[in-house]
């Protein structure tokens, strides 16, 4: 994992706490309140405070969003319509051509390691470590090969120092690598797919025993990676002695695109110790620590063992216009400070941003006007500050470069709907009115099978885990009004815009009315009462007549297959009965044969007409079509005669009789 | 054993210790097995729990997952320096939002008819503090049941079935006694224990042993019987020991009980024999053997048949048919047999030589002898011994099934023996026929001719009928007691007419086809003959509240398209179970509610409100006991009947109440039983529960149509 220096604390500190807003002096009251007598001091301090934490939670929701959002996106706002401006290809991808001429020049800076303390004395062989750089090709695959073929190219051994104090350490002294531009050519044999660098850092220290251990991982890492498919795990260590360790880390410099990956920079890699056996993250364990700590994202950059290097593509004739140009994508824009900061055309930021907001990448397509916007934060109907922004049309929440002040309001409107925004227009630009929308309901909307479909409710088979996203394709095509900046005018009537609602009517869970388990969507359709005849039903039939005690077998056999049958069937009509003995036949007709119940069944279907349900022709026909059944039946009839037979005989329903209690007198009284 | 057995005086205290300690061994026996069934029973049971679960493991294999974000560790620490911390992630678990109450029930899709319950089942628990309430509702409970609790006592401390094993088991003994010990010892010896043992009025109870003793001294085989039949409780007599066991051995079977005609015991018995179980136990309403519904079945024997089909073929079945014979016998007798039964049935004498036949047969066979031979291949299926029938009747060996099948068949065919033969598969309908001559004392009546009355011009009829009913709906809604509907029993009565003594026209009911009046019968309902999709009070049956009988209503399509779900007809749902999907959820108002999945339209129907039927006097035990729990699936269905969904029902029954409700409940007679409908009261749309008015009961239902009715009066 490789991040550009510097960046990554700042990133999550970022978010944290809006009180910084105070303490940087990008608060100011509003020109009313400043006048005002000495007693209503405290009260104004208090209702203040109290406008502050009002603003305080929505604002740290919106910057943890962005950040989230920016490590792992749930939408790209170049998809926006109202953003589509920002969906330019222009700057997203640099196609290197291979006629480059640049070498790769690395610079190392050091090979960091919190666990070791710095020492001052360099000439300490333990105070730096081999560092082996390879330059790792993959190659495509030949119909032949089973995987893909690499080559390892080493381009040198470098002492690194370790844990160097930039004090006292000069510039000019840091081991440097080339590799030469010859490398990136292609190779006769295969044809190169990518190309990464490997460091191998090996080092021989001290160690304290007991190392510390990261049961999970930080897909946060992402956010720094540049190659956030590659699965990275963090650094563990365990304590070992005096063995010597391993320590490696992998960059892609040109990725399958051929794109490049690796500009001009300094960089800090993050090493993995290669001994890693990694722990099963879905299995938490338990583990013995001593120092129990655990480590967020980044902790790793000013912890774990990092190796810091400059990278610099460097031309042949030391012509520094041949070094590849790319920009990198414009939302990491704000992470980067590798970049001197030019001074910021913006005066006072947002309330919240407390970083330096660094606008170092401004589109030349965006015509250069003087627009001021004036944020106004307005509480309990009072305006409590204003903040303008100058030739800004960044979210002050997301930091995402709208662009256009109508993309802008747009954008707040929609992302933001914990506040409402009104549009004023003004003379140098635009004042826009921020105040808490009291209105706001987070709770969930989407269809509540989408959370119970997921894992990561209650009862995940280990331990707790989030839930993923759920993607619908929603098609929707709304009439589209030219953009206009009068739609964000407060409205007179205060009339909200009709909500539309995308699930309609089951905007609730199901549950299966027998298990009372949550009913998945998959099991929509399936209605438990399709079936007509239960099981339990089925069961309670067959034993009911199996009691009778005055029934011979061969009649109970009978009995049971055709109150199966007609429950199978529901048969609900006096003229349906030539058909279902005709089915009847058909379904069971091999059975009654095989088990020897044809008499049985004919009494069964003289019963039928004795009741006035068939007729003789009826009787005829299934007969017919029995004997039928018959005789294409295979020969396994006489095999199977005396086994099957037992049901005619006693044996199998000896025990039955004495468990009988019912008699068909009984039931006919 | 032989220690005390030897002296008379210590016999009885013997066999009694021998007896009780038998007893109780194998009612420990029997424990033991229980407990095993049940042992076996949790662990199948937990099997397909893991079953299950493997399914749901493998699901969340597939599925991606993301580790929480886990942010404090859980440290425990020993006292014990040489046990090392050890730390694990804590994990929270979200609080999951639990679901209503729901006892268990089972899920039916027709109503299921159960006898009324004379002893407590269970004694409810519903919370200290309502009994701390009302201490005296269980007593009044259990009074209700007239004191009886289930298993109050180890009912029948003695069964049929341990009795059997405990004699079995006692038997080993007598095994090794000594002969000396002879019947009159035994007898002694009882009479002694009956002694002992009347601990309770001992004289009451001696008056009836001796009566017992003179019973069963008569069918016992062994006198150690008597020991039972006179131990300790003289009321709970056991059945004899040997009618016990004598249903176990191989082919013995109550006297009462038909041997299986497909088996080897198969006898040769009269037709009602033969046909016994089928006629007693089939339900002619639902088409089953023994239903759930109907607990009375009436017999066949009384039906009459609606036509009379072609008996007797004209053609015969092959050359070598009995019809085959010379001119003047095949006419004699082709002519004869109806008149011929009619008089005998009439004149109940079997006279037996209206048949001239014996010797003309003998003759005739000689002379197709030949003839036979050759044509053995081209016969059907039947295997028979063409030799065996060749020969003079006498001859002709008929089995015991064969000649009871014959008896079925002949009262069914009469005398069409070809027929007969074709579907006794072993006989020839020459040996048929034989066989029917020799037989022709117990031969079944031929139909009778004077129902075969001329069928009025039906139009005319159903007019007639329409008319009728009309008036009789009139009669019932205007004067009648209309909060009263009475369950429809079918009515019995022969060769009387449906008049004023009829169950069905005292209780205001159509006469139905079930019924075992003639189809002319002026109570009878017609049916409609809609075209249209009967379901506006232009129907007669929408109109009387009752479903369109498939049998009756043959225009509207209630008898057609079986396997769709289009029929015309709209007023035939209830029948053919064409229910909407529901889907169950906690209620938006209480407890668990009922959601529609589709929407539907006004008046459509949703599903029937199905569950036990109970009898009123049972409902109003059971609904004690639910007014408890605050919670009731009493739905009233007529003036006998209540169905109960506590136990058993579908997914209808968790509609809740509303007084504003978008379904309505209605009772409504299909084919013979009284249903509870739940229709759309207006448009339902998708995902809206559903709720009705409880207090629609049937009475109203027909309050509502009677009124509707007498606006139509002019």
């Amino acid at each position: 994992m490789c991040s550009t220096s510097g960046c990554s604390s700042e990133n999550i500190s970022d978010g944290n706490s809006v009180m910084n807003c105070k303490a940087n002096g990008a608060v100011y009251p509003s020109s009313g309140v400043s006048s005002i007598k000495k007693p209503k001091m405290e009260q104004l301090q208090a209702d203040h405070e109290l406008f502050l934490q009002a603003f305080e939670k929505p604002t740290q929701i919106y910057r943890f969003l962005r950040t989230r959002n920016l490590i792992a996106p749930i939408l790209l706002h170049r998809t926006l319509n109202f953003m589509s401006h920002r969906n330019s290809r222009t700057n997203l991808c640099f196609i290197c051509d291979f006629s480059l001429t640049s070498h790769l020049q690395l610079t190392f800076t050091g090979f960091f390691h919190k666990n070791d303390k710095p020492c001052q004395n360099s000439e300490n062989d333990q105070n730096s470590v081999s560092l082996e750089v390879l330059l790792v090709k993959v190659c495509h695959k030949k119909r032949k090969d089973v995987s893909c073929p690499i080559k390892q190219v080493p381009t040198g051994k470098k002492q690194v120092p370790l844990n160097p104090n930039f004090s006292q350490t000069k510039s000019g002294a840091f081991p440097s690598l080339l590799v030469s531009s010859n490398e990136f050519e292609p190779s006769n044999s295969h044809m190169v797919k990518s190309y990464s660098l490997l460091f191998r850092v090996s080092h021989t220290g001290k160690r304290d025993p007991n190392g510390f251990i990261n049961c999970e991982t930080d897909e946060n890492i992402d956010v720094k990676e540049e190659l956030p498919s590659r699965k990275k795990r963090n650094s563990s260590h365990r304590g070992d002695g005096e063995i010597p360790e391993t320590f490696v880390a992998q960059m892609t410099v040109f990725d399958k695109n051929r794109r490049l990956q690796l500009l001009d920079g300094e960089y800090e890699v993050s090493m993995q110790q290669i001994e890693d056996c990694p722990v099963s993250k879905k299995r938490a364990t338990w583990e013995t620590i001593l120092d129990g700590k655990r480590l967020p994202p980044f902790e790793t950059f000013s912890q774990g063992p990092t190796l810091q290097f400059t990278l610099r593509w460097t031309g042949d004739s030391s012509d520094p216009s041949m070094a590849p140009v790319a920009k990198p994508l414009s939302t990491r824009s704000s992470d980067t400070s590798t970049t001197e900061s030019r001074p910021s055309t913006l005066r006072t930021v947002n309330i919240v941003s407390t970083s330096m907001q660094t606008r170092r990448e401004q589109s030349p397509c965006e015509p250069r006007q003087k627009l001021r916007i004036f944020y106004q934060f307005l509480y309990n109907n009072n305006t409590r500050q204003q903040t303008e922004a100058r030739d800004d049309l960044h979210c002050p929440w997301c930091t995402l470069n709208c662009r256009k002040l109508y993309s802008l309001l747009k954008h707040l409107k929609l992302s933001h709907s914990r506040f409402i925004f009104n549009y004023v227009p003004h003379p140098k630009g635009a004042r826009i009115d921020v105040s808490i929308n009291e209105c706001y309901d987070g709770s969930y909307v989407g269809n509540p099978q989408d959370i119970h479909s997921q894992p990561g409710f209650a009862f995940s088979r280990n331990g707790p885990v989030k839930r993923t996203a759920v993607t619908h394709i929603l098609v929707c095509r709304p009439k589209r009004f030219k953009p206009s900046l009068s739609e964000f005018l407060e409205s007179e009537d205060g009339e909200p815009e009709q909500q539309r609602t995308y699930v309609s009517g089951h905007n609730r869970l199901y549950f299966h009315s027998d298990s009372c388990m949550p009913l998945r969507p998959q099991e929509m359709e399936v209605d438990s009462e399709d079936e007509r005849d239960p099981e339990w039903l089925r069961e309670k039939t067959t034993t009911q007549i199996e009691e009778f005690t005055d029934v011979n077998e061969g009649e109970k056999e009978v009995m049971k297959l055709w109150n199966l049958h007609v429950m199978k069937n529901g048969f609900i009509s006096d003229n349906q009965m030539t058909q279902a003995s005709m089915l009847f036949v058909e379904n069971c007709g091999p059975y009654i044969i095989r088990r020897n119940l044809c008499r049985n069944f004919l009494l069964h279907l003289v019963n039928l007409h004795d009741f006035n349900l068939v007729t003789t022709a009826t009787i005829d026909r299934a007969m017919v079509r029995m004997k039928e059944i018959e005789e294409s039946l295979p020969e396994l009839e006489e095999g199977q005669d005396s086994s099957d037979a037992t049901c005619n005989g006693h044996a199998v329903s000896s025990g039955v009789s004495l468990h009988g209690k019912r008699t068909k007198s009984g039931v006919s009284d | 054993m032989g220690l005390t057995g030897r002296k008379s005086e210590k016999g009885p205290v013997c066999w009694r210790r021998r007896v009780k300690s038998e007893y109780m061994r194998l009612r420990q026996l029997k424990r033991f097995r229980r407990a095993d069934e049940v042992k076996s029973m949790f662990s199948s049971n937990r099997q397909k729990i893991l079953e299950r679960t493997d399914i749901l493991n493998q699901e969340w294999k597939l599925r991606r997952i993301q580790p929480v974000h886990i942010m404090t560790p859980c440290t425990v620490d020993s006292g014990f320096s040489e046990f090392s911390r050890q730390v694990i992630p804590l994990k929270t678990l979200n609080a999951v939002a639990s679901v209503p109450v729901m006892y268990s029930w089972s899920p039916l899709q027709q109503n299921f008819m159960v006898e009324d319950e004379t002893v407590l089942h269970n004694i409810p628990y519903m919370g200290d503090e309502i009994l701390d309430q009302d201490g005296t509702f269980i007593e009044e409970l259990i009074k209700n049941y007239d004191g009886k609790v289930h298993g109050d006592r180890e009912c029948g401390f003695i069964n049929d079935e341990i009795f059997v094993e405990l004699v079995n088991a006692l038997n080993q003994y007598s095994d090794n006694e000594e002969d000396d010990e002879e019947e009159d010892q035994h007898d002694c010896k009882f009479e002694k224990m009956d002694l002992c043992d009347g601990k309770d009025d001992a004289e009451d109870s001696h008056k009836d042993h001796a009566l017992i003793q003179l019973k069963y001294i008569k069918g016992i085989l062994h006198p150690k019987m008597k020991i039972f039949s006179l131990f300790n409780y003289p009321h709970v007599v056991p059945n004899p020991y040997k009618e016990l066991t004598e249903q176990q051995l191989p082919g013995a079977l109550p006297p009462e009980c038909t041997p299986n005609i497909d088996g080897p015991n198969a006898k040769s018995v009269q037709r009602e024999q033969s046909l016994h179980s089928f006629h007693t136990l089939f339900c002619r309403r639902c088409f089953k053997y023994d239903c759930f519904l109907h607990p009375f079945h009436a017999t066949p024997n009384t039906y009459k048949r609606k036509n009379i089909e072609n008996l007797v073929d004209g053609k015969p079945c092959g050359i070598y048919c009995y019809m085959e014979y010379p001119a003047g016998v095949i006419a004699e007798r082709a002519k004869t047999p109806s008149k011929r039964t009619v008089s005998r049935r009439r004149g109940r004498l079997p006279n037996s030589n209206s048949r001239p036949s014996t010797p003309t047969v003998n003759t005739e066979t000689k002379d197709t002898d030949s003839d036979r031979e050759g044509g053995a291949n081209s016969r059907c299926q039947t295997p028979v011994k063409l030799k065996l029938s060749s020969e003079p009747p006498e001859n002709v060996d008929w089995s015991g099934a064969e000649a009871s099948l014959f008896r079925v068949l002949i009262g069914t065919y009469y005398d069409n023996f070809c027929a007969i033969a074709r579907l006794i598969g072993t006989k020839t309908c020459r040996q048929v026929y034989e066989f029917r001559v020799k037989e022709s004392s117990i031969i079944a009546r031929a139909p009778a001719v004077d129902e075969n009355t001329p069928q009025r011009k039906k139009k005319r009829k159903h007019r007639l009928w329409a008319t009728h009913c009309r008036k009789i709906q009139l009669k019932k809604g205007l004067y009648g007691s209309s909060n009263h509907v009475y369950n429809y029993q079918p009515c019995d009565h022969p060769r009387q007419p449906c008049d004023s003594s009829c169950p069905c026209v005292t209780a205001q009911n159509f006469c139905e086809k079930f019924c075992q009046c003639s189809s002319e019968c002026q109570n009878r309902f017609p049916g409609c003959r809609c075209k249209a999709q009967c379901n506006t009070k232009q129907c007669p049956c929408y109109l009387a509240v009752r479903e369109c009988d498939p049998d009756l209503c043959l225009t509207c399509g209630a008898a057609d398209h079986w396997d769709s779900k289009n029929v015309s007809c709209k007023n035939c749902s209830i029948q053919r179970g064409a229910k909407k999907h529901l889907l169950l959820a906690p209620s938006d108002v209480a407890g668990w509610g009922i959601f529609i999945k589709e929407p539907v339209q006004k008046n459509e129907f949703i599903s029937e409100y199905c569950g036990e039927i109970i009898s009123q006097d049972e409902a109003d035990r059971r609904g004690k006991v639910y007014d408890k729990y605050m919670c009731s699936f009493l739905f009233n269905l007529n003036n006998d009947f209540v169905v109960d969904a506590t136990r058993k029902g579908n997914k209808i029954r968790f509609a809740n109440h509303s007084v504003n409700p978008n379904c309505y409940a209605k009772v409504m007679m299909v084919n013979g039983d009284h249903r509870i409908g739940i229709f759309a009261k207006r448009a339902i749309q998708t995902g809206e529960e559903l709720f009705f008015d409880y207090r629609y009961s049937q009475a109203d239902a027909l309050k509502y149509v009677g009124i509707e009715r007498e606006m139509e009066i002019p």
